[in-house]
């Protein structure tokens, strides 16, 4: 486990980091040939269909709908809706599993490995587990809990790597099946309504699972006392007994 | 591990696509429609304008409409639920593209967590005293995100 994190992490690593956080952060949309590195561009858009004909004194008007119609309600609304999700998921995965191939996961553990111990009070040997956890939950708790065992790390780093994982849990997966669907809404015009990105949105989420972690040794620290004299504490208390 | 069989870039694409597959028709399409039905009934019921009224005034503090309470009540117990929850309300002229955008991460930060007991903490071995602080300090990032969002947009 420990020598994974020494792993060289090559050039290519980065750039494919690089080119997923671009891809999915709406930075090229509209910018002409360049959108075709555009998540949502290349998402494209439903063809609409007739829906409602009306004669009226300026001629004939058409209304027009996606597949999904217009008008529904309650379940079957909610499944032909469902539906119109389906390619966004699978276009979404698809291309996080081509990013993943070339190492963006990899640059990415690279990349916050030295931001585990100041920032969340975690040793980087949980480089792995860390990245693990972003993809599922069943991963990265499974190799938390070998880390525990293993005595790389102490209950009170367990514990707040617990707490890291708690708080949008298997983050990158998650936010791409089914978040991303929310930036692809459109008005009647066809528009894009919801700014920002799906890739600000994950940002965001990054800096408060650090902030959950902290709020957590705060907790801990309050409650508790510091890290270490707790350790003494249970160590004397061992010896009572 | 670099020495097996290099995989063409389109098979590892549908793989991936392939898990999409999987995650949509096991995972979206299930919870979306039960969204649907749950905002149905709340709208049939009245409940929805109802928490459109109590809510408001806490919903306000972020730039949000009182309703918007359903969808984090729904991110706490699925992500997926949320999303549905959240499209509904869009839908329905509720809520707006901005709103959206300001709950986000909200949604993740508090979300799921019904089932992550299980599968994160209880694996994990967490004390079950430290179980009610973890879901307090997931329900504090969430509100705290939406402030920062509410800045932002």
């Amino acid at each position: 486990m420990s020598n994974s994190t020494d792993r060289k992490v090559s050039i290519g690593a980065y750039i494919a980091l690089a080119a997923a956080i671009i891809f999915f952060s709406g930075l090229l949309q509209g910018k002409g040939a360049l959108s075709v590195f555009d998540f949502n561009t290349l998402n494209g858009s439903f063809g609409t269909m007739a829906n409602a004909v009306t004669e009226s004194a300026d001629g004939i008007n058409v209304t027009t709908t996606t597949m999904r119609g217009a008008g529904g309600f309650g379940a079957r609304d909610g499944f032909m809706f469902a539906l119109t999700l389906v390619p966004t998921v699978m276009f979404a995965m698809g291309m996080i599993a081509v990013f993943e191939h070339y190492g963006a996961l990899e640059a990415a553990r690279k990349l916050l490995t030295p931001l585990l111990r100041p920032l969340a009070s975690i040793p980087g040997s949980t480089g792995m587990a860390l990245i693990a956890s972003l993809q599922s939950t069943d991963a990265g708790s499974a190799m938390t809990r070998q880390l525990a065992d293993d005595g790389e790390l102490t209950k009170r780093e367990t514990d707040i790597f617990a707490m890291f994982q708690f708080t949008a849990g298997a983050t990158i997966v998650n936010a791409f099946s089914s978040g991303a669907v929310l930036y692809t809404l459109t008005n009647s015009a066809g528009e894009s309504v919801v700014p920002t990105s799906i890739a600000f949105a994950v940002g965001i989420m990054f800096i408060f699972k650090f902030v959950g972690a902290n709020l957590f040794k705060l907790y801990l620290n309050l409650t508790e006392g510091k890290a270490g004299k707790k350790a003494v504490e249970t160590a004397i208390e061992g010896e009572k007994a | 591990m670099s020495t097996a069989k290099k995989p063409m870039i389109t098979d590892i694409f549908v793989a991936g696509a392939k898990k999409g597959w999987i995650i949509a028709s096991t995972s979206t399409v299930p919870n979306v429609l039960m969204a649907f039905v749950i905002i149905a009934a709340l709208q049939l019921t009245g409940a929805l304008d109802l928490m459109g009224t109590v809510f408001a005034p806490i919903m306000a503090v972020f730039g949000l409409p009182g309703e918007a309470a359903a969808v984090l009540i729904g991110a706490w117990m699925s992500m997926g639920g949320a999303v549905g929850v959240a499209i509904s309300l869009f839908d329905a002229g509720i809520m707006t593209g901005e709103h959206i955008a300001i709950m986000v991460p909200a949604i993740y930060l508090m979300g799921s967590q019904v089932q992550y007991l299980g599968r994160i903490l209880g694996p994990i071995g967490t004390e079950g005293r430290y179980i009610p602080v973890m879901i307090v300090i997931s329900v504090i990032n969430a509100f705290a995100s939406m402030l920062l969002m509410n800045i932002i947009i």
